[in-house]
């Protein structure tokens, strides 16, 4: 270019405008390298992913973690033993998972049951009728997976075993207290364990 | 080089030793625009930041959604106008001035038409207005930065249009025959801009003020976040490195570092933007190439941000002394270093696992706010600071008020930064946290949502000194300007000689560079269409083609010729074609293949039933209070999602959802699988009062929504727009939307009424339930029960 200047100390001005001076520096070598080792990594990255499938797609790795983690779910449910009517009557009767049991009452179950548990958006549980069964075993099964279509939310996945067992063990416990201002009687009366 | 020996006598880019050599022109710039276009950016960016302030208090103080006084000012209606006014008032109206006042110098030329610089200003300033009329009245196309509805879009594509002409009929008339970078990067965004407006916009319009997404589900998505991710880019990115290349080197008063920097970073930015778009998508329903190629390209994409940002602070570093002293140097030095540091967060953000961690929470927010309050705003204040006394031919009134400005600002964006990262890494970390049997350590979402409501308070304060800071600027500005008065110049410039033997554009369009660019396009469609090993060898010899020809290309040290590249700036329309046919490539690479593949190829083959006509009026009340804005609908691929959430979600869930609704941010939970989960009083007591249901919660109250009610004759317009679509409503459907609607809300308000809640059948409270509760259960096979037993989603309760 007419106005490239010859190559000295000063790196070569190339072109102005407005003023304006352009130069024409070399290319920082880090960058330059930093461009060529990203470049470098999609490259290689699409290649493992999207065509050699060496590494799990976000669904597929989902898939394999989930079959692991529900098999080791499984495996320690059946360690902790059968979730029965006799075992959760002896929760029932334990006065520390009754404790845990309330608390997750408060912060989970009080907003439809009312902290009382005498309902409120959700029915009554103090009373003697039951819309799922008031047997220890049946409110631990409408805790931990919920009633679809009714607007009892699944608490299981979220809550875990052990504190879906604390929460039933409570709920056995209020069984037929009939706190004042209770919600009406709602579902079949429940006739005993 | 493919150059004729005539190409050499070119060389018109320096004044003439002698002027009496060559024909003078005088040429007086149209500074008067630039001046209206500053200050209608200095009053919306007060709006746009006000705004923001106010929104930021909401999310820390539910009353300040000043829900007695009507629904205009919940957060839902508010955050649209908040990144509208920043984006399209505050930073549009910076870059239009920007672009006005450099493009005349480095072109020598007036603007094309003061008419049209004219209908330009006043009709970008009719579209602000517009907006802020209609995005607190709930008129929305759901659209993240795509709200507004489609009247105003036409609007918009005419006035940039508008732009466009002026713009390149000021080219045409230029007496500077090669375009200085600057333009190069103005030239990018008034192209990429109207194509990414124009798809993303495309819409079917049912009334004056209401329209469906041509689009629908992933598809709709897809070409969302294109748009999104590419406003970023070519909004706020491309045009405020134009206007960093002009007034950086006037006011550090050095030369600009590195012209092969120049052409490498711009071809390199502009191509591989346009890609990353996905990588606001990832984890998700999104088919998994294309959540590949949006982290990769995010990734590659990080070198040619800082070869910006290289060639910015190399050009300050030579004058590092006045960055003591001048108020201005300070705010591009800072404003600059932003630019690196949100462009090396990006790419960091769009790396899956990254992203699993951050996306929906308040990292993201953290990240945009660097970009705008801090590589744009900065860059604002400092071209302000920098042009209004020279345009008023008064020195700056406060300097050390200028100098407040800047510590009010940076430490504001700190404090506004440093909140969010802790608030959004921290939420991030406790959604996910499990306990050793495998459950959630905070089983409500809002356990997480309390742990970093301090944090919101705190970030109210550094917008606060942001907010504080641009006063302050008004101020001195104004003072400036009134101190002086307008300046006009007028300079003589040497008329531009017709070359007599130009190269051919021909030899330029199959020059080297394009030939190289044609290799590793053919190179890239063979990497698809053979098998895995040769596809593999296509690849990796396409990326060291790109590479290396790129390096090789810009390193070419000749003996006096034009460069092929020194050739093109020559050319504006080839520049543009070329800049255009770089932008397209990515787009149409990602989002064709979504929109011609069938159901089946895309695994969404699976029987969805649309929405009931008083769904979709609950979906369309979802959308107009912009619920979208703090809930999501998309599970992803996570066991703890899968936990909190449900059942990850799936192409199909969201398959005739025109708009998307997956959503961005999770200020609430995500509620893609909502229906049936709650019964209908929890619902409305939830809706009347968050609080009553969810203590701690930072949700406005939706309670007129119990006594405003659904023009249930207007469903079948909306029916009848959504089946043209793709939606599968039938005639008959159509025909008995009424019914159908009065049946639904019957049920409901039943329901309601059983459990002591009196409410309208055709209210908008159990329309929005009607939708609530269908969420999740649009899948047949999800839901197995025959259509006749969905009427009532909540069953016999």
């Amino acid at each position: 270019m007419s106005t490239k200047a010859p190559a000295t100390a000063r790196p070569p001005v190339v072109h102005t405008y407005d003023d304006i001076i352009e130069e024409d520096n070399e290319l920082p070598k880090w960058w330059v390298g930093t461009l060529l080792l990203c470049t470098a990594f999609g490259v290689a990255y699409y290649m493992a992913y999207s065509m050699y499938g060496i590494f799990d797609n976000p669904d597929i790795a989902f898939e394999k973690e989930s079959a692991i983690t529900r098999a080791k779910e499984a495996e320690r449910l059946k360690a902790e033993g059968p979730v029965d009517k006799a075992a959760l009557l002896l929760l029932s009767k334990d006065s520390a998972t009754v404790a845990d049991g309330a608390q997750v009452f408060t912060t989970t179950c009080a907003v439809c049951h009312a902290a009382n548990g005498g309902g409120g958006i959700g029915p009554n549980l103090t009373d003697d009728a039951w819309l799922h069964g008031g047997a220890p075993d049946a409110i631990y099964k409408t805790i931990n997976e919920g009633v679809t279509g009714k607007g009892m939310p699944a608490w299981g996945p979220q809550l875990g075993s052990k504190r879906v067992k604390a929460a039933a063990a409570y709920v056995i416990t209020l069984r037929g207290t009939k706190v004042a201002g209770g919600k009406e009687a709602q579902g079949a009366p429940f006739e005993g364990d | 080089m493919e150059t004729t020996p005539n190409a050499l006598e070119e060389s018109l880019e320096h004044q003439p030793s002698s002027p009496s050599d060559s024909k003078m022109d005088r040429i007086t710039y149209n500074d008067d625009v630039v001046r209206k276009f500053i200050a209608a950016s200095m009053i919306f960016g007060i709006v746009g930041m006000l705004v923001g302030v106010i929104v930021a208090l909401q999310l820390a103080w539910h009353p300040a959604n000043a829900s007695a006084a009507g629904p205009w000012f919940s957060f839902g209606r508010l955050r649209p106008l908040h990144t509208n006014a920043a984006i399209f008032a505050f930073v549009g109206n910076m870059m239009f001035a920007g672009i006005y006042h450099s493009t005349q110098r480095l072109v020598k030329a007036r603007l094309f038409s003061d008419f049209l610089s004219n209908l330009h200003f006043w009709g970008w300033q009719a579209i602000i207005v517009a907006a802020a009329i209609s995005l607190p009245m709930g008129y929305t196309q759901a659209k993240e930065y795509a709200e507004l509805e489609w009247p105003i879009d036409i609007a918009i594509t005419l006035i940039w249009v508008v732009f466009a002409v002026n713009f390149f009929g000021t080219l045409a008339k230029r007496r500077e025959k090669h375009l200085y970078v600057a333009i190069w990067f103005y030239i990018a965004t008034i192209v990429t801009v109207a194509a990414l407006h124009i798809v993303n916009s495309l819409a079917i319009p049912i009334f004056a003020m209401k329209s469906y997404s041509v689009f629908g589900g992933a598809q709709d998505a897809l070409v969302q976040w294109w748009y999104g991710h590419n406003a970023v880019a070519f909004f706020l990115t491309t045009p405020i490195l134009g206007i960093m290349y002009y007034y950086v080197p006037k006011a550090a008063e050095r030369p600009v570092y590195s012209y092969r920097l120049s052409i490498i970073h711009f071809w390199a930015l502009v191509f591989i933007y346009i890609w990353a778009g996905p990588h606001h998508l990832l984890n998700t329903a999104l088919p998994a190439w294309a959540q590949t190629l949006g982290m990769v390209f995010s990734v590659v994409l990080w070198p040619p941000s800082w070869g910006g940002m290289i060639n910015g602070l190399f050009t300050i570093r030579g004058n590092w002394a006045k960055l003591r002293v001048d108020p201005v140097m300070k705010f591009f030095a800072a404003g600059i270093t932003f630019y690196g540091m949100s462009t090396f967060e990006g790419p960091l953000l769009s790396i899956k696992s990254v992203s699993a961690l951050a996306h929906y929470t308040d990292w993201i927010v953290a990240h945009v706010h660097g970009g705008t309050l801090g590589w744009n705003g900065l860059m604002a204040f400092g071209m302000f600071y920098w042009l209004v006394p020279r345009l008023y031919g008064v020195q700056l009134h406060s300097k050390k008020a200028a100098d407040a400005h800047f510590w009010l600002a940076t430490v504001g964006i700190a404090i506004y930064m440093l909140s969010m990262w802790t608030a959004g890494i921290g939420q991030g970390l406790m959604l996910r946290a499990v306990k050793p049997d495998g459950s959630l350590s905070y089983a409500t979402f809002v356990e997480t949502l309390l742990t970093i409501k301090p944090l919101y308070f705190v970030r109210f304060g550094g917008g606060l000194m942001y907010l504080t800071g641009i006063l302050l600027m008004t101020w001195n500005l104004i003072a400036t300007v009134r101190a002086g008065k307008p300046v006009v110049t007028t300079v003589d410039v040497p008329a531009l000689v017709d070359e007599k033997k130009e190269v051919p554009w021909t030899e330029l369009l199959f020059g080297k560079p394009t030939l190289i660019i044609f290799a590793v396009i053919g190179l890239a469609v063979l990497t698809g269409a053979t098998n895995l090993i040769a596809g593999s060898f296509f690849l990796v010899v396409a990326a060291m083609v790109a590479v290396l020809g790129g390096l090789v290309l810009t390193k070419k040290d000749d003996g006096g010729e034009p460069t092929w590249h020194r050739l093109l700036e020559g050319r504006g329309l080839l520049f543009t074609v070329l800049t255009t046919i770089a932008i397209l490539i990515g787009g149409v690479a990602e989002i064709v293949p979504s929109l011609v593949s069938s159901p089946t190829e895309a695994g969404i083959a699976v029987k969805v039933d649309p929405y009931r006509p008083l769904e979709l009026e609950g979906r369309d009340i979802y959308i107009r209070e912009g619920c979208y804005n703090c809930h999501s609908q998309a599970i992803r691929t996570f066991r703890y999602e899968e936990q909190r959430y449900g059942a990850v979600s799936t192409l199909a869930d969201s398959r005739y959802d025109h708009p998307f609704q997956w959503g961005s941010k999770r200020t609430g939970p995500d509620i893609a699988r909502e229906g049936g989960k709650y019964p209908n009083l929890w619902h409305y007591n939830h809706l009347v009062d968050p609080r009553a249901v969810t203590a701690g919660s930072n949700m406005p109250p939706y309670k007129f929504l119990a006594t405003s009610s659904v023009d249930l004759e207007k469903t079948r317009f909306k029916m009848r727009g959504l089946s043209k679509v793709g939606v599968p409503y039938t005639q008959a459907d159509i025909d008995g939307s009424v019914e159908n609607s009065r049946e639904q809300g019957k049920a409901i308000a039943e329901d309601l009424k059983a459990n002591g809640v009196t409410v309208a059948a055709d209210s908008e409270m159990v329309a929005l339930v009607a939708y609530l509760q269908r969420l999740g259960k649009l899948r047949v096979d999800v839901a197995p029960a025959p259509r006749s037993a969905t009427l009532d989603p909540l069953g016999t309760h």
